[in-house]
């Protein structure tokens, strides 16, 4: 355990920003479970008596211009914001990804399983033609505003790109003589599929995942910001800053920047933690990763004797 | 209407506009250099240009009424008569319509002659004879007749849009009423007396067309010119459209024929800036005259900059909700009462408003002849406001949707502030915000419990305002109201020119709505005019727009 703690620190020593991102997540992911117990005020009260109050004194933050809170409202909003990109990616990956093994794992040979296949990836291409923001507005214009229909389409919007990153894995790992093997050994396809081409598929759809949360808090916040997203007075950052944005001309900056701020350094956190992922997923990478992080303390042993050595000269 | 844009040179290019729009960005960005820009609209003194919200979507006003084509109506057209101006007495150097009762004044009313030079109404108030101005050309060149505005007249009842409204409130119920009586001449009569028969002839919604224009464009095929006032005009006002680029903007030039006093801003150019934030930057750096519909916080911020001006008076705006009274849980008034009780009114004021606005007292506009305030009786008091809900059953609490209009940025705060209050007395509100199309489509459609809604009854009437909003069979009514002592108080005050009489009616109708609280009263926003200093001629009409005319520089 201490061998994978001592690990990870150095990995953290050799590439900081992965530990940025890591620590930007968990941030938070804390402040988000912690934020009743941390909101000094309610998020969703209005109180006229402190509209626009500049940040300091008793709001850290400030007022927006109907009194509430802007931290409190901050640190509320990941809940709402994260839980919407989580889930919509998730089912995303999981619409995606069921489909795309299916089609890579039908998509060679003849009959109407090809055929199919063939419509599907056509479809796929159909949907990603659409400029992601509009198709996300029309699938709210036409489902209704909520919170669930914001996550239908964050999985709409997503579940293309699933779909093609594990067709892609399932094209080369179909061919694989343990595939062939299972088979041979009378496992059903269905079987085949879940037990030894999927698992062996996640690694970059696991990279995705974390790139596309932080999409899908993007995502959220603007379909808020234009109105199509979250209902006020729900805490959430997109609409936090629709409603502030107006301010900033005469001269209120806070009641936008901070939840801009805070929108802006989430979805860099998640960003890294994803390009992390992709590297500790890709076994070169890895390798390579787990090698400069072994011969760090020596190298640093190495570089301070040298340092010493010049000093004494 | 190609033509029209390639036969005048206008004024700044785009990129010119462009250029200057990027320097008032920069200038709103360091507030110590407020004269950026400047030179834009200082190197044309006769030219007046205002960043506007919107450019007209339509010229017509049969089937347009938004915030552009109003602007547009007033300086494309003439009208029959209108109302006298007064200084306003709160609002220094801003004059506005003398719309009070004038018992020393012939039909109690301070009109003057527009294209009308004299007028008689009958003694049983059933028919009015106008003798017409000679000489008056529109801007086609066409001279001004009798039958222009039999034209004028003829087209509502044909093209049954917003000018059936117009004749059914004048109780005009065909085309044969209205008389040419010579060249010069004119009658107008009605089966009963009305007293709104003189005052539609001032309304925004009565301009006189060119009818010999229209004819000639119109042809059989389009006989009322539908296609062609759509995006032109026929008319006998005081500017001509130059050009409409919809979204990017409007000219109008000053015409030389013009038969009245010539207008001192020779030319008019309305940009479409959809942002306040936008508008009022372009303002403060100078790049523009007027900026529209800037928002209170923003007019606050302009009050200190000495190179720009900030007029405020009282209009015929009112603010409201609509409490579906078919809709539960409002078909119950006790709960209609009790949302009334627990509505800040003085939060929203001083909070949205920056006091750019006063509490809505009456289902009318409070600057409205017979408007009474002393039937309100809904001042905040949440304890009362839950006594109510029980009354009404529901004690426990209840919930409901209240809809806002994402196009105007004021009522998603005020909705805030109500679902705080109506919280402490146990109605949960789950507020909905509806994309400005859709918002008007559910306003109409009558399908949502409550709803926002801002308007304003452009004849300064009481029985024009409470027809328009409380007759049980008037389109407008979208708080589905039903009653019928209120519907023929109504009537029976359109029906009279008695203005004893209609007093006492309409005082009736106003206790009668505020007991009944059809709507949830919510304030009456001011009408704002962010300008620059050396702009004046400011007048407020009831109609709530502008006209260009009415601008000089100092």
């Amino acid at each position: 355990m201490l061998a994978i703690v001592s690990l990870c620190a150095r990995i953290a020593v050799i590439r900081p920003r992965f530990a940025v991102g890591y620590l930007i997540v968990a941030i938070v992911a804390i402040l988000a479970i912690l934020a009743p117990l941390i909101a000094p005020y309610s998020p969703t009260e209005a109180d006229s008596t402190n509209f626009l109050q500049s940040p300091g004194g008793s709001h850290l933050f400030g007022t927006d211009n109907v009194g509430m809170d802007i931290f409190s409202r901050a640190i509320y909003a990941p809940r709402i914001d994260l839980t919407i990109a989580i889930l919509g990616t998730v089912l995303s990956a999981l619409l995606g990804g069921s489909i795309g093994a299916l089609v890579g794992y039908y998509s060679s040979g003849r009959g109407i399983r090809v055929w199919v296949s063939f419509a599907v990836m056509r479809a796929a291409d159909v949907l990603q033609a659409f400029p992601v923001f509009v198709f996300a507005i029309a699938l709210v214009a036409s489902l209704g505003q909520s919170i669930q229909t914001v996550v239908l389409a964050i999985a709409f919007v997503n579940a293309p790109i699933y779909l093609r990153l594990m067709r892609s894995q399932v094209l080369s790992l179909r061919s694989m003589r343990y595939v062939e093997a299972s088979t041979v050994n009378g496992l059903s396809d269905f079987q085949t599929i879940t037990r030894h081409v999927i698992p062996n598929a996640m690694a970059p759809v696991l990279a995705q995942l974390s790139i596309n949360v932080g999409w899908g808090i993007l995502l959220t916040a603007a379909l808020s910001f234009i109105g199509a997203g979250v209902r006020a007075p729900t805490p959430e950052w997109g609409s936090m800053i629709a409603m502030g944005f107006q301010n900033v001309v005469t001269g209120q900056w806070w009641p936008s920047m901070f939840p801009g701020a805070m929108l802006a350094i989430t979805v860099f956190g998640f960003s890294l933690v994803g390009a992390s992922i992709e590297v500790l997923a890709d076994p070169a990478k890895r390798r390579q990763l787990l090698n400069d992080a072994r011969q760090r303390p020596a190298g640093r042993a190495a570089a301070a004797s040298k340092r010493q050595s010049l000093e004494q000269v | 209407m190609s033509d029209l844009f390639t036969r005048v040179k206008l004024g700044p290019s785009r990129r010119q506009f462009l250029q200057t729009v990027a320097a008032a960005g920069g200038a709103a960005m360091l507030p110590a250099s407020p004269g950026t820009g400047e030179a834009f609209a200082q190197g044309a003194g006769d030219t007046l240009v205002i960043a506007a919200p919107a450019t007209p979507q339509g010229l017509d006003i049969e089937f347009d009424v938004s915030i552009g084509s109003i602007d547009s109506l007033g300086a494309l057209y003439e009208y029959m008569l209108a109302y006298e101006k007064v200084e306003d007495p709160n609002a220094p150097g801003v004059l506005r319509e003398d719309t009070s009762v004038h018992a020393d004044k012939p039909n109690n009313m301070a009109l003057k002659g527009r294209l009308a030079e004299a007028w008689d109404v009958s003694p049983d108030g059933r028919s009015a004879t106008f003798k017409l101005r000679e000489g008056v050309k529109s801007n086609w060149g066409n001279l001004f007749t009798s039958k222009d505005v039999k034209w004028t007249w003829d087209r509502k009842f044909n093209l049954k849009g917003q000018g059936l409204f117009q004749t059914a409130v004048l109780g005009l119920n065909s085309p044969d009423q209205i008389k040419v009586e010579g060249d010069y001449a004119l009658s107008f009569n009605l089966d009963k007396p009305n007293p709104l028969l003189l005052k539609q002839q001032c309304n925004l919604a009565n301009p006189i067309y060119d009818a010999t224009k229209c004819a000639a464009v119109g042809g059989s095929a389009d006989p009322w010119a539908v296609n062609f006032l759509k995006n032109d005009s026929a008319g006998f006002g005081p500017y001509k459209l130059a050009q409409l680029v919809r979204g990017q903007q409007a000219v109008f030039e000053a015409r030389d024929d013009y038969w009245d006093t010539k207008p001192a801003m020779k030319r008019v150019i309305m940009r479409e800036v959809p942002q306040s934030a936008s508008r009022f930057s372009l303002l403060q750096g100078g790049a523009v005259d007027i900026a529209q519909f800037l928002q209170p916080r923003e007019l606050e911020a302009l009050k200190s900059q000495k190179t720009v001006a900030v007029d405020a008076v009282n209009s015929s705006y009112m603010i409201w909700l609509e409490l579906n009274a078919k809709i539960a849980p409002f078909d119950n008034v006790d709960v209609r009462r009790a949302v009334n009780m627990a509505i800040p009114h003085d939060e929203i004021i001083r909070t949205i408003y920056y006091g750019y606005a006063d509490p809505q007292t009456a289902p009318m506009p409070y600057i409205y002849p017979m408007a009474d305030k002393s039937f309100f009786s809904f001042n905040y008091d949440l304890a009362k406001a839950k006594a109510l809900l029980e009354k009404a059953g529901a004690g426990k609490g209840l919930n409901t949707t209240l809809s806002y209009n994402a196009g105007d940025p004021t009522q998603e705060p005020i909705a805030l502030l109500i679902q705080t209050s109506l919280r402490q007395i146990g109605i949960e509100l789950t507020l909905e915000k509806l994309p400005a199309g859709v918002f008007y489509e559910n306003v109409t459609k009558r399908a949502k419990p409550m709803i926002f809604y801002l308007d304003s009854p452009w004849t300064p009437d009481p029985g024009y305002s409470t027809y328009l909003y409380f007759n049980s069979k008037s389109y407008v009514n979208y708080s589905n109201y039903v009653n019928t002592d209120v519907d023929a108080l109504i009537t029976e005050g359109l029906g009279t020119l008695d203005n004893a009489i209609r007093l006492e009616k309409y005082k009736k109708v106003q206790k009668t709505l505020m007991e009944d609280a059809p709507w949830g009263f919510i304030a009456y926003p001011k009408y704002t005019l962010a300008r620059k200093a050396n702009l004046k001629g400011f007048t407020y009409y009831t109609s709530n727009n502008l006209r260009f005319q009415d601008f000089s520089r100092r």
